[in-house]
């Protein structure tokens, strides 16, 4: 490209640049939103839902017992447990789930659980009635049911010793030998890499391309239907400098957000993995240059295709009606891909459109590096990157782009 | 005789199957200031669209006096289409500045140029605001700043003066004629005789995509054999003028027959009546 083209492709990249970032909106679409995203599901949401456990802990919840020789003990464990309890006698009834007439009761919210329990010489038998509807009566249920599991675990200890048996190599004949977590061979880099190949490809994939939607349209659709376009059509740059520069502005703007999501991401798993729920995954030199190549070729094929189906439609809803459904195109192999298991894959999963980056993505951030897969792929994308491209030089071309709605 | 600077030959532009222009033969010549004047759809657009290489022609050639073709030689024209087409987050400066970038001139020598024109028509406060808050005049004298700004040796003005008040209207004008005193070359599309009697050396009347008369206003006067510009064109394109065309955008099958469902029939005359008796 000799320097005028440059300059001209520059300037257009610039100008697309400027003008997006002055819509304060954009700013929070591309960057505020990706970059809080992650952090706020990954951190916040386990703090309210650790919140909301221990106000359901706290609580103190109200328990009919139906028994005609209730175990005191067991009573009194579940008084312990946060639960008043109020004694009636059994009624009679061909099994205690049915909920006969106490079901109003426990619909109206009267009581949260309501413990039917009877004792049958040597066992016992009891039906728990719960509303699920009901977050008290869950809690009841809950509550009660760890109580009589307890209970329980407590009484078969007492028959085994009673029977003059051991009780620990009565229950437990047969027993791993040492620390688990040593027997898994792979380091906790390689773990941490196998549980992000599960998310990051997918959430690159549907970030790149949905982040892309809305400059796509501005720059092409919104030209078009804002009366801007011919104008611009008017100047000493070809069709090419022009997809090019609004290319180069769409994929930095789409670029800028993925890396700040995928920094949210990296964020808020440093935050998890402080607390041991993941590693940092060990990727080599290799590994991290082609999940670089990779994602380059994705976005030159996925920004090219919207730009490309953008600059078809004489509007902005028109292009939004387009390419807002066409994100299926993206969520529905990305979703296919997670499931795919990556030992012994053929070697054609690694041409299929889309399917290959993301396949890409995930052996690469396991550290995979499959020489045939990464040739298959390589080809593939870039046949697939450059026929986008075509299409949408194509596109740029029409004639009729010059005409607007207004 | 002056010399040619823009040569359009036999030239055709066809949309579908409708010629919008059909054989049209026109030289423009240095220092000329050359009013298009026709109905709306008579073609207008078209021809301008032609000569700013927007457009191809379906047949025939449009060229500049150097043979090359007019999309090769873009740097020598400044276009101030219908539309004005300004960014309305960029300031009425940064317009002009974009359109110089990419014309390869240099900011300074822009900002020297924009400076001069921007004096004669009133807008030197205004270069730093941006241009979402302007009026359409202010918007239109933007656009002529920015077509202005590289030192174009054709100047393509698509109605310069619709929707202007009467004295954004009056400032436009005297640039024009500004630029005719500084030998520049104008080509001048309205519909308002008047205007282009005022503003313009030569009147080329265009009706239905087809030349009807060129020359300068006394020359279709004596063509003519009429007594006002008015009754010249009014002789000159006495069929009906047909719709605009180009922008007609095509519909699917099944777009139109969606589009007929929601839409309720219009009522029936109540005036005149008869017809449903």
């Amino acid at each position: 490209m000799n320097e005028k083209r440059f300059h001209r492709v520059k300037s257009i990249a610039q100008k697309e640049i400027i003008e997006f970032a002055r819509d304060w909106r954009t700013i929070m679409a591309i960057i505020v939103i990706p970059l809080l995203m992650f952090p706020l599901l990954f951190i916040l949401f386990p703090i309210l839902l650790e919140s909301e456990a221990a106000e359901l802990d706290a609580l103190e919840l109200d328990i009919t017992v139906q028994s005609n020789d209730f175990p005191v003990e067991l009573a009194q464990n579940l008084t312990n447990n946060g639960m008043n309890l109020t004694f009636e006698s059994l009624p009679d009834m061909e099994f205690l789930s049915d909920p006969g007439s106490e079901i109003e009761r426990v619909r109206n919210g009267s009581l949260d659980a309501l413990l039917r329990f009877d004792s049958n010489n040597e066992t016992w038998s009891y039906g728990i009635l719960h509303l699920s509807t009901s977050e008290r009566s869950n809690e009841a249920r809950y509550r009660l049911l760890t109580t009589l599991s307890e209970w329980e675990d407590a009484e078969v200890r007492e028959r085994i010793a009673a029977g003059g048996l051991d009780v620990n190599s009565t229950l437990d004949p047969l027993r791993w030998d040492g620390d688990v977590a040593q027997g898994d061979v792979a380091t906790s880099g390689e773990q941490a890499g196998m549980v992000l190949s599960l998310f990051i490809p997918l959430v690159l994939a549907i970030w790149t391309y949905s982040s892309a939607i809305q400059p796509s349209i501005d720059m092409t659709a919104g030209e078009r239907e804002r009366g801007t376009l011919e104008a611009l059509l008017c100047l000493p740059c070809t069709r090419m400098e022009l997809l090019l520069g609004k290319w180069l502005a769409v994929a930095a703007i789409t670029g800028t957000g993925v890396v700040l999501q995928i920094c949210g991401l990296l964020f808020a798993i440093g935050y998890l993995a402080s607390s041991s729920f993941i590693g940092i995954p060990s990727l080599s030199a290799l590994s991290i240059g082609l999940i670089i190549v990779s994602i380059l070729l994705f976005a030159v094929m996925v920004v090219a295709f919207e730009l490309a189906l953008a600059m078809r439609s004489h509007s902005v809803k028109e292009a939004g009606s387009i390419l807002a459904p066409a994100l299926m195109l993206i969520l529905f192999p990305a979703l296919f891909t997670q499931v795919i298991n990556l030992d012994g894959i053929e070697g054609y999963w690694f041409a299929i459109p889309v399917v290959n980056v993301l396949l890409a993505l995930r052996e690469l951030l396991m550290d995979r590096v499959i020489v045939e897969h990464v040739l298959i792929w390589l080809l593939s994308s870039m046949v697939y990157a450059s026929l986008a491209a075509y299409y949408a030089s194509k596109q740029f071309s029409r004639e009729d782009i010059v005409t607007s709605l207004s | 005789m002056k010399d040619s600077l823009l040569s359009i030959r036999s030239v055709t532009k066809s949309f579908d199957e409708v010629d919008a222009l059909q054989g049209i033969d026109l030289e423009i010549r240095s220092g000329e200031i050359v009013g298009l004047v026709g109905s709306n759809g008579a073609g207008k657009t078209t021809l301008l669209r032609l000569m700013a290489g927007v457009y191809k022609p379906t047949n025939g050639s449009v060229v500049l006096s150097n043979g090359h073709p007019v999309s090769q030689m873009r740097q020598e024209l400044g276009v101030v289409p219908e539309s004005t087409g300004l960014y309305s987050r960029l300031t009425a400066w940064e317009n002009i500045r974009y359109h110089s970038r990419m014309h390869g001139i240099e900011d300074s020598v822009a900002w020297a140029r924009t400076e001069r024109f921007a004096e004669h028509l009133d807008m030197k406060e205004n270069l730093g605001r941006h241009t979402k808050g302007f009026s359409r005049g202010m918007k239109q004298k933007t656009a002529l700043l920015r077509a202005l700004a590289h030192g174009p040796s054709i100047l393509l003005l698509d109605e310069p003066t619709a929707g202007l008040d009467i004295t954004s209207a009056r400032t436009v004008r005297a640039l024009v004629g500004q630029l005719r005193d500084e030998g520049g070359t104008v080509i001048y599309s309205t519909h308002h005789l008047a205007e282009a009697q005022q503003v313009c050396d030569r009147i080329v009347i265009i009706h239905n995509g087809l030349i009807r008369a060129d020359g300068s206003p006394d020359e279709l006067l004596e063509k003519t054999g009429t007594e006002s510009l008015e009754e010249a064109y009014v002789s000159l394109t006495l069929e009906q003028a047909r719709v605009r065309h180009e922008d007609t955008e095509k519909e699917g099958l099944l777009s139109t027959w969606w589009r007929k469902l929601f839409t309720p029939n219009t009522p029936k005359s109540t005036f005149g009546g008869g017809e449903d008796e």
